[in-house]
């Protein structure tokens, strides 16, 4: 690796705490106030204020599910009202722990992708997850959403380190929070089977034992079913099932966030609504198998690109997930040289960041724009994230191909 | 055989009986509600009015003025615009005679403006008309016509009908080219009482010999005034020097002044009311038909006609749960369901009995799922369930760990 990494700064154990601390102050500073209601930031989902209402309404014997205003899992309720304070401030200490956790999970998996136990890019890697606004902005906002993205990242490095146990019970976790990351499993499957090495030059057919599949489907089918069990039991009841689960199917909140669903459903006519709801859901669907067939010789890489695909396309984003993928970009340094327009793509992203807070303010704060003045924000957002896939997709297929060389074409075969 | 046929005689007998004179305890607590309202002992739930003014031009300003002074009242007095039908000429306050244009003054001096803000006319110009005074007072209105212009009224209502204009013995002159009679006006209070239409109507009637415009009622609760006999004339009041009209006339000025020293929460009566007007003062002798009315004329109160003043009771659920269970006859589905809810309500959290001191109605939503919650779970409190469920997560993560 290059020399000018290797300052002392940035090693690995001076960037995480002095990052987690910087945060710590950011919040005591008051910035959480602010942010605490940004609808980028944080979705009905993932709110901070909607968990405390949840709780509050749990502490004093009413259910918290029969009011369709908290929608949070029925596991973050019951750890939250027993094991863990719900105060503000030690969500902050809490989040910041789970950005350490992530970034330090990142890390992991960038050792585990170079074989090696600890590199000169370490700190790069861990300042990338935990210095990117995306990330930094939705875990001051107090939002739940750096907890998926931690509890991905954890689900990711221990397949790199092939334990299966602990990966799938992440996932599972996850899977309660957000329904959609079930559709991680198949790479993550594959990246059990087979391991996180970069193959992304030398492509081959995946060899992996196909006996295996089955156990470790099954295995992870139990824990989300324990995890069913442990939430119906503070649930007391099922409705906690409709609340958390379909509400990422029945889209009830069409509370703006900067996703593509909430504006397309604002004016949706009620007779074509089930039948588009069931088409946005089983758009996700689509682009599970031909990633992992297309990358089944790095099923990293395929889980990374999915990333980005459900962060784009799923009901409630927050800008917490695409900041899991724009740094996760960080630990496929390969693709680099091959990435077609980066520049394009980050003036995109640095466009729609400043679009997305301007509209919204101008739409539900001034009074003087509409919903589609931010819709539009939403798009270019949405643009934002798709030239970025779509490079990182055309950089991790190109490197099979090699450098050109002059007088020789390249054709598909 | 004959003993067995004698015993089920008998059980059928002192059941039919049981059930004709047993109340329903729910019966009960609503009649002893109403019977907390005041003195008035009136059951209506809602109040209504139509006023009608049935002449137009320039000199019949008074009656405009007449009906739009009730309008005043009773909307001061609580009645939304909903709930009443004003049916005028409107041709008074923006008249090219108008000195003062959108205005309609009450008495001489011009102290107190009519029409100045927020008056909902629903019938105005040629829509004043026998045949949709009718079609309003019996609901028989097309399907075009506007929620707002139709009598929305239950059984449970009561109705302020008041009528000024011209009249005569036994007829009112509707506008100049038509007249509806004492016979029709009767006619239509009798199809509202088959229809359920009103619990009482209080008919106010201005006009010259209006007497006799109520002579020929002959439905239930209804209590009829009128402002002149028959055989006199109802004068105006007295009349503006600058408007150059009688702005008023002499009996419903009497009855506005009365009214305007009443507020919702008022006792006054309806003896008040027809005691207050003086035959002397407004040359006329006003006339009160009560045979069909069957309450008392001084317990009834002049809110309930003229104000749309609600009774309204806080009841703190606790009561009524403990009144429950401690009717132990009731029907068997009550008492059980109450002592389940009383069960529940003994292994609740303790938070929830802090909130109970408080005087207020518990959501009822909240009841039940907790009920619900609870029944589920029997006899497990939440923060039971809680701790097993972080102890089922923690247990999955340790086993986890074992594995690995």
């Amino acid at each position: 690796m290059s020399s000018s990494y290797s300052s002392p700064l940035l090693r690995l154990g001076v960037v995480l705490p002095a990052l987690t601390v910087l945060k710590l102050s950011a919040h005591l500073a008051g910035v959480s106030d602010v942010l605490l209601h940004d609808h980028q930031l944080s979705s009905p989902l993932t709110s901070f204020s909607q968990l405390q209402e949840g709780l509050y309404l749990f502490r004093h014997g009413i259910d918290p599910y029969n009011g369709g205003t908290f929608r949070h899992s029925p596991l973050l309720l019951a750890l939250f009202s027993s094991v863990l304070p719900s105060s503000k401030v030690f969500m902050a200490t809490l989040l910041a722990l789970c950005d350490a956790v992530a970034a330090w999970a990142l890390v992991r998996t960038w050792r585990a992708r170079q074989n090696v136990p600890s590199s000169a890019r370490d700190g790069l890697v861990a300042a990338a997850y935990l210095l990117n606004p995306y990330n930094l902005l939705p875990s001051l906002a107090l939002s739940t959403s750096p907890l998926e993205s931690a509890l991905l990242l954890l689900a990711v490095m221990f397949a790199s380190q092939k334990k299966a146990a602990p990966s799938l019970l992440s996932l599972a976790f996850l899977s309660h929070l957000t329904p959609n990351a079930i559709l991680f499993l198949p790479p993550l499957l594959l990246l059990l089977l087979t391991d996180p090495h970069s193959h992304l030059a030398s492509p081959q057919k995946i060899s992996f034992k196909r006996h295996k599949v089955l156990p470790l489907a099954v295995e992870f089918l139990l824990y989300v079913g324990v995890l069913t069990v442990a939430s119906t039991l503070v649930a007391g009841n099922l409705n906690w099932v409709a609340q958390t689960w379909g509400t990422w199917f029945t889209l009830p909140d069409l509370t703006p966030n900067v996703g593509m669903w909430w504006y397309f459903f604002t004016e949706m006519f009620d007779h074509f609504r089930p039948f588009f709801l069931m088409v946005f859901s089983v758009h996700l669907l689509i682009y599970v198998a031909p990633l992992c067939i297309k990358f089944q010789h790095d099923p990293l890489y395929a889980l990374f690109i999915l990333t980005g695909i459900l962060a784009t396309f799923k009901a409630y984003p927050t800008l917490a997930d695409m900041g899991l993928f724009l740094s996760m970009i960080s630990i496929f340094p390969e693709t680099f040289p091959y990435l077609r327009f980066p520049i394009v793509t980050s003036l995109l992203h640095l466009h729609s960041a400043l679009l997305l807070p301007l509209f919204h303010h101008l739409w539900l704060t001034q009074g003087t724009g509409n919903a589609n003045f931010y819709y539009a924000s939403t798009l270019v957002f949405a643009c934002s994230n798709g030239a970025a896939i779509l490079d990182c997709l055309f950089a991790g297929l190109r490197i099979a191909v090699g450098k050109e060389v002059d007088g020789y074409d390249v054709v598909q075969e | 055989m004959l003993p067995l046929t004698l015993l089920h005689l008998f059980l059928g007998l002192s059941a039919s009986l049981l059930g004709a004179f047993a109340s329903d305890h729910q019966e009960e607590t609503v009649k002893g509600f109403f019977g907390r309202n005041g003195t008035s002992q009136s059951t209506h739930t809602n109040n209504w009015a139509v006023l009608v003014c049935t002449s137009r031009y320039w000199f019949n300003y008074r009656h405009m003025s007449n009906a739009l002074s009730m309008y005043r009242t009773v909307k001061r007095l609580g009645i939304p615009d909903s709930n009443i039908i004003l049916m005028l000429a409107d041709d008074a306050s923006c008249n090219a005679r108008n000195k003062f244009p959108g205005s309609v003054y009450a008495n001489p001096g011009r102290h107190l403006d009519l029409y100045g803000e927020n008056v909902e006319v629903d019938y105005r110009g040629y829509e004043v008309t026998v045949e949709n005074l009718i079609r309003v007072l019996t609901g028989r209105v097309e399907p075009s016509v506007p929620r707002s212009k139709r009598l929305l009224t239950d059984e449970h209502s009561n109705i302020f009908v008041y009528m000024a204009g011209h009249g005569g013995n036994e007829f009112l002159k509707f506008q100049d080219n038509e007249e509806i009679s004492a016979f029709d006006i009767a006619d239509a209070f009798e199809q509202m009482y088959q229809k359920k239409r009103y619990n009482e109507i209080f008919f106010m009637v201005d006009t010259c010999q209006a007497n006799s415009l109520y002579s020929k009622l002959y439905s239930p609760n209804i209590l009829a005034t009128g402002s002149s006999q028959v055989g006199e004339n109802s004068y105006s009041h007295s009349s503006d020097k600058d408007l150059g009209v009688a702005v008023i006339d002499a009996y419903t000025h009497y009855v506005l002044e009365l009214m305007e020293g009443i507020n919702k929460t008022s006792q006054s009566t309806m003896q008040d009311l027809f005691s207050s007007i003086d035959p002397n003062k407004i040359n006329s002798h006003p006339g009160v038909r009560s045979d069909l009315f069957r309450r008392p004329l001084d317990k009834t109160l002049i809110t309930d006609f003229f104000g749309g003043v609600s009774q309204i009771e806080v009841v703190d659920e606790e009561e009524g749960v403990e009144e429950e269970a401690g009717l132990a006859g009731g029907n068997g589905e009550d008492s059980v369901s109450s002592t389940a809810t009383a069960q529940a309500r003994s292994f609740v959290i303790p938070g929830r009995r802090a909130s109970r001191s408080k005087r207020h109605t518990e959501p009822i939503s909240s009841t039940s799922t907790t009920t619900e919650a609870n029944e589920i779970w029997g006899w497990v409190g939440s923060s039971t369930r809680t701790w097993g469920a972080v102890a089922l997560f923690g247990g999955l993560v340790g086993w986890v760990r074992m594995r690995s």
